[in-house]
C-alpha cells in the first residue's frame, strides 16, 4: 500500500516538475528564436514575418530530439530509488 | 521590519538546516557491543521521530523496538573533527520501506542479525544512520548500514550527501532562473497592459469627476 502511495504521489509531483522544465525550455527558445529575428532584422516592423519565424523554429524545435529529453525526468528519479533500494538492503 | 524578516528569514533556514541534519545520513565509527529488543510505549511528543506502519495498517502507541548499542568515536563538527575519547551510543534499527525518510530500507531483521555478529568480536565498524539521539524524549538515531573496517582512523567520504548538496544548488539556481523567466515573460507583459489599463480608467474617472466638479460649481 505505501508503495502504491509513493508511486501515485512521486508520479504526481514528478508531472509538476516535467511541466514546469517543458514550459521554461519552450520560453527560453522562444525568447532566443525573437531575439536573433531581431538581430538579424533591426529596425523591422514586419510583425507578421517575426511571428512566422518563431512559430517554425517553435516547430523545429518541438520536432527535435532536445524536448524529449525532459522525459528523462520520470526516469531518473525511478532510477535513483530503485539503486538506493539496492544499495541499502544488501548487506 | 527589516529586522523581523532578517530573524524570520534566518528562523526558516535553521529549521530546514535542522531537518537536513535529520535526515541526511551520517557515518560513526563505534564498536558494536550488543543487540536488544525492547517494548517502546510511544508518546505524541516522540511518535514522529521513528517509523510509520504502512499504509492502511494500524499505527499502535505500543510495539517492539529493535536496538543496536555501542561504544561511539566522539567527533566535533558534524563528525569531521575526531576526537580521542569515546562514549555510548544507541541506535534503532527499524525498516522505513517506503516512506519517510526515502531510504526504502526493508532488511532491518538481517541487519540485527549483522549487529549481532558484530557484537561477538572487537571489530571496528562504520555505521551509516540518519536521525537524533535524545534522552529526554527517548529517541535514537536509525542505523542504515553497517560495514567493518580496519581502523578507527579509517577515512570517510560522504558521497552521497556531496551529491546532495550540488543536486540542491542546482536545483535552486535552476528554480530561480525559471522564476525569472516566468516574471520576465508572462508576469510583467501583463503587469504592463494593467497598469496600462488602470491609467486609462484612472484618466476617465479624473475626467468624469471634473465634470460633476463643473455641474455643482455651477451652482
Amino acid at each position: 500500500m505505501a508503495f502504491i502511495k509513493l508511486a501515485i504521489f512521486g508520479f504526481i509531483a514528478l508531472t509538476v516538475v516535467y511541466w514546469s522544465i517543458a514550459l521554461y525550455a519552450r520560453s527560453v527558445r522562444k525568447e532566443r528564436l525573437e531575439k536573433s529575428f531581431d538581430a538579424a532584422n533591426p529596425g523591422t516592423a514586419d510583425k507578421a514575418a517575426r511571428d512566422a519565424f518563431v512559430a517554425q523554429g517553435m516547430a523545429a524545435y518541438q520536432a527535435s530530439f532536445r524536448p524529449k529529453l525532459i522525459g528523462l525526468v520520470y526516469v531518473v528519479p525511478t532510477l535513483a530509488v530503485a539503486i538506493i533500494a539496492y544499495l541499502i538492503n544488501t548487506n | 521590519m527589516a529586522r523581523v524578516k532578517f530573524v524570520l528569514r534566518l528562523l526558516v533556514l535553521g529549521f530546514f538546516a535542522l531537518f537536513l541534519h535529520y535526515v541526511l545520513p551520517q557515518h560513526d565509527i563505534v564498536k558494536v557491543t550488543s543487540t536488544e529488543v525492547i517494548r517502546t510505549d510511544f508518546s505524541s511528543i516522540n511518535r514522529i521521530f521513528f517509523a510509520q506502519a504502512d499504509s492502511g495498517a494500524a499505527n499502535p502507541d505500543v510495539r517492539d523496538l529493535r536496538l543496536i548499542n555501542a561504544q561511539k568515536q566522539n567527533t566535533f563538527l558534524l563528525g569531521f573533527v575526531r576526537r580521542d575519547s569515546s562514549s555510548v551510543m544507541v541506535y534503532r534499527n527499524e525498516d522505513t520501506g517506503w516512506i519517510w525518510p526515502p531510504y526504502f530500507k526493508f532488511n532491518s531483521a538481517d541487519l540485527q542479525a549483522v549487529a549481532a555478529n558484530l557484537a561477538r568480536g572487537d571489530d571496528w565498524v562504520v555505521i551509516t544512520r540518519y536521525g537524533w539521539r535524545n534522552r529526554w524524549i527517548s529517541i535514537y538515531p536509525n542505523v542504515v548500514k553497517m560495514r567493518v573496517v580496519d581502523g578507527p582512523d579509517v577515512r570517510i567520504i560522504p558521497w552521497f550527501n556531496i551529491g546532495f548538496f550540488i543536486f540542491l544548488l542546482v536545483a535552486m539556481l535552476f528554480i530561480r532562473a525559471m522564476w525569472r523567466q516566468f516574471w520576465e515573460r508572462a508576469v510583467d507583459p501583463l503587469m504592463d497592459s494593467a497598469t496600462h489599463r488602470i491609467d486609462r480608467t484612472q484618466a476617465n474617472l479624473a475626467e468624469r469627476r471634473g465634470r460633476w466638479a463643473r455641474w455643482f460649481g455651477r451652482k
